[in-house]
């Protein structure tokens, strides 16, 4: 600005300067002109009255001829005489005057021959007056030559007249016209000058006013600044610096103006002043504008504190300054501290976790990756930051972080988050191994980015194989169980009935016609082949729950009993058993089975009963898993507590076969049945008092 | 007048067992045995060694055989006009509910299973013998 200033005021100033100069030369040199030619109009009229004089002197001269020719006086030939030498007088001073022009040069000669003839005539005329006397004179005087000569001289003086005055009225002109002319450019001139002085008056003025104010706002600016402004010179003296920079070292503005600015910042300023020989400050600091220096301030009290200054140069009067914005960085380092620590903290966080961990972007770029993640995919980081992701998940990954156009990426997101998607991974070395991918998206300021959190799942993937194989490998060898059970009991039971049947006949035939030994060894035999063929029907029994098992469905379980008391028939009235019920629900059951279930347990009880009457309640109630709970309640033996395990076991019996036949396989079906109906069977009882049986139904969809 | 009963039976021990309990039940009683479901129908279409054989009053039929089984064999009677008069009993060892459903389907004229007791065979047998031969009015063609 103020450079600026002062160069337009000294352009206008020389504007000024150069005008009223050339104003100046013009108009002298006008005027000169106009003196000239004043000079000329003068000199034209001297000569027009040295014509003037001429004509007279001729006047005076013929008509003192004429008066001599009357009176023949000699004293009237006094100013005819003097008449005379006036002629040549003005003859001589006509030539002499109009020696710079050529027309009167050439005219004069001719006028100056008519002048001398007629004053050779005027004498010719006082001589015959003298001689010959006054008729001769008269009679001269009276002759046409003396008039031609007269005509001719005056027409030859009237050229010359003309020619002057021709001559007199152009020189008025002229002078006249550079008078005017000077006149009018020195009024033009002048004010001109005046318009250019006020002119830069008046924008010097504004400038100046303009200076102020910008200055004010500068000074405002520089004071609201939010940063410590500092200005130093070349020599690294304060000049200039703000209320924060005080407030941030803790000085006076005074106390610092005109110090050297290492005071207050020791180290790394001041170096930056100083320009090598190759380079300019400007060029030294240039490097250094737009970037921070990270330096140290040392306040008044010598504690020094981190600072951030962004320098930048000022061209100014007093040659190059530097401009220095210094913030005072201590929270900001603090804080960059704590984020370093934080930051370390979680680094350690996802070094130490167990996963492979890759953060991608919304282009699907890696990001960030810890260790684990460069173990399961052979690279190393820097082999992999910034590389698409699927270059180590080929598939199902990239495509998730597409949102279509209905939702957002997030939104995409939410809806794999918390579940473990699994995929294949691609090592560097081009195998592909199974992976579990848990995605959980991270708002930050490049945009949404996704954590990924990979595992390698090839062992569990083995493991799970394996357990499949092992599980098929399991039901096979069950099914192949059961169908063995199947087959033999089936298979068994044709030869053995052909045993039992023809041990039978014999016994039937035979006995009493053989000796004692063979009766008893064909009971032996009898005996025997009828406990194998029970065995083998509950064994057929047992396999058929599970390998002929209907469907479940929606049944009556009270009719499923009725129909169980009504096949129990004989033993209820054998026994004279009392069998009571509640109402019954509706359950979902194979009704055969469930028939089957009851018979068996109700059959039980009345079988395993001591004397007096056999008293059987079936019921059943509501449990907190909405399950129907079945009790099958005696006054029975009752069983040890012991035994309430192993009598669901297949040919478990608690008594000896001459106290009650059977085959221990009894309970084994009712535990198949209701497990394989997913219940659960159980027993409690005391000895001697009896036993309740429980187990448990789905109830109909119905009432669930 | 003897009644012809013929017995589709493969194992001679049960074949044996039927001919004594039906024996012990009616001594008019003619049991014809055939021993597979081919040997059935030669039998009942008296064909190559049967072509005397007698057209039976009564079959007894059991379901698994040799060659041609009971299923089979059911079916070809009670498709041919001829035989499909003669009341066919299965009698046999199996207990599944399929076997029951479809014999009837081919319709059997009654299913019944062997018992695994003699006692309680002999005492079906006589019940059929008692149901079947005594009660019942067959047709008397021949």
């Amino acid at each position: 600005m103020k450079p600026f200033l002062k160069q337009k005021v000294l352009i206008a100033f020389g504007l000024a300067i150069l005008a009223l100069l050339f104003i100046g030369t013009t108009s002298y040199r006008w005027m000169t002109v106009s003196d000239e030619s004043t000079r000329w109009v003068w000199h034209t009229h001297e000569i027009l009255l040295n014509i003037q004089d001429l004509l007279l002197s001729m006047e005076r001269i013929d008509s003192s001829s004429r008066e001599f020719a009357s009176t023949g006086k000699e004293s009237v030939l006094e100013p005819y005489h003097a008449s005379v030498q006036r002629v040549a007088e003005d003859r001589e001073a006509i030539r002499s005057l109009t020696l710079d022009n050529g027309i009167q040069q050439r005219q004069l000669p001719a006028v100056a021959k008519l002048a001398a003839e007629k004053i050779q005539h005027a004498d010719r005329v006082i001589n015959l007056r003298r001689t010959q006397g006054l008729a001769a004179a008269t009679a001269a005087l009276g002759s046409e030559s003396d008039k031609q000569i007269k005509d001719e001289f005056q027409a030859a003086v009237d050229n010359l007249q003309s020619e002057e005055l021709r001559l007199q009225a152009q020189r008025s002109a002229k002078t006249e016209w550079y008078s005017n002319q000077s006149k009018i450019f020195l009024i033009l001139g002048t004010l001109f000058a005046i318009l250019v002085i006020s002119a830069t008056g008046w924008t010097t003025v504004r400038d100046i006013s303009n200076r102020k104010a910008a200055e004010a706002r500068y000074r405002g600016l520089l004071e609201a600044a939010p940063d410590g402004m500092v200005v130093v010179d070349q020599s690294g003296a304060i000049v200039l610096l703000n209320v924060q920079a005080e407030k941030h070292f803790g000085y006076r503005s005074d106390e610092l103006l005109g110090q050297k600015v290492t005071n207050i910042i020791p180290e790394g300023f001041a170096e930056r002043l100083i320009a090598d020989g190759t380079r300019t400050a400007a060029e030294a600091l240039a490097q250094q504008i737009g970037t921070g220096i990270e330096l140290y301030g040392r306040r008044k009290d010598g504690s020094e504190f981190p600072i951030e200054i962004m320098l930048s140069p000022l061209e100014s009067a007093e040659g190059i300054l530097v401009t220095a914005a210094i913030r005072d960085i201590t929270t900001r380092k603090d804080a960059e501290r704590h984020l370093a620590q934080m930051e370390a903290r979680y680094r350690g966080l996802l070094e130490a976790a167990p996963d492979g961990m890759v953060v991608v972007d919304q282009s699907g770029a890696i990001i960030l990756l810890n260790v684990q993640a460069e173990k399961h995919f052979g690279y190393r980081s820097d082999e992999l930051l910034g590389q698409k992701v699927t270059n180590i998940i080929p598939e199902g990954f990239a495509e998730r972080l597409i949102a279509d156009g209905t939702r957002t990426t997030a939104e995409a997101l939410a809806q794999q988050i918390g579940t473990g998607i699994e995929l294949y991974g691609r090592r560097k070395d081009g195998s592909e191994f199974p992976i579990e991918i848990m995605l959980s998206p991270l708002e930050s300021t490049e945009g949404i980015l996704v954590t990924a959190a990979i595992r390698d799942i090839t062992v569990r993937r083995e493991a799970e194989a394996n357990l499949a194989q092992k599980v098929e490998e399991l039901n096979r060898s069950n099914e192949e169980l059961e169908q063995f059970a199947y087959i033999a009991s089936h298979d068994l039971q044709e030869p053995l009935r052909m045993v039992a049947s023809y041990t039978q006949l014999l016994s039937k035939r035979y006995k009493g016609r053989l000796d004692s030994d063979a009766d008893e060894f064909i009971a032996f035999a009898v005996d025997g082949a009828s406990r194998m063929q029970r065995l083998i029907q509950d064994l057929l029994a047992y396999s058929r729950v599970g390998k002929k098992g209907g469907e479940l469905l929606d049944v009556s379980s009270e009719e499923s009993l009725l129909l169980a008391i009504n096949n129990l028939r004989g033993a209820i009235e054998d026994s004279g058993a009392l069998v009571t019920h509640d109402p019954l629900p509706r359950v979902m059951a194979d009704e055969v089975q469930l028939t089957q279930l009851l018979q068996n347990l109700v059959g039980n009880a009345i079988k395993y009963q001591k004397p007096g009457v056999p008293l059987i309640h079936i019921s059943a109630v509501r449990n907190a898993e909405g399950m129907w709970l079945f009790s099958i309640r005696d006054n029975g033996l009752g069983i040890d507590s012991q035994f309430f395990e192993k009598i669901f076991g297949m040919f478990q019996r608690l008594h000896k076969r001459e106290e009650f036949a059977g085959t221990g396989m009894g309970l084994a079906i009712c535990k198949k049945i209701v497990e394989r109906h997913g219940g659960e069977i159980s027993v409690e009882s005391q000895p001697g008092v009896g036993s309740t049986f429980h187990f448990t139904l789905a109830a109909s969809k119905a009432q669930s | 007048m003897s009644i012809e009963v013929l017995l589709v039976e493969d194992s001679p021990g049960d074949a044996r067992l039927t001919q004594e309990a039906f024996r012990e039940a009616n001594s008019r009683i003619h049991l014809h045995v055939a021993s597979d479901g081919v040997e059935a129908m030669a039998f009942l279409r008296q064909e190559g060694n049967y072509a005397h054989a007698p057209r039976p009053d009564f079959i007894l039929l059991d379901l698994n055989l040799p060659k041609m089984d009971g299923r089979e064999v059911l079916a070809h009677i009670k498709s041919d006009e001829s035989l499909k008069t003669i009341p066919t009993i299965i009698l046999t060892t199996s207990n599944a509910e399929a076997d029951i459903v479809r014999s009837y389907q081919l319709q059997a004229n009654c299913y019944l299973t062997k018992p695994v007791q003699l006692d309680d065979f002999e005492a079906l047998v006589k019940s059929i013998n008692e149901f079947w031969l005594t009660k019942v009015k067959l047709p008397q063609q021949r």
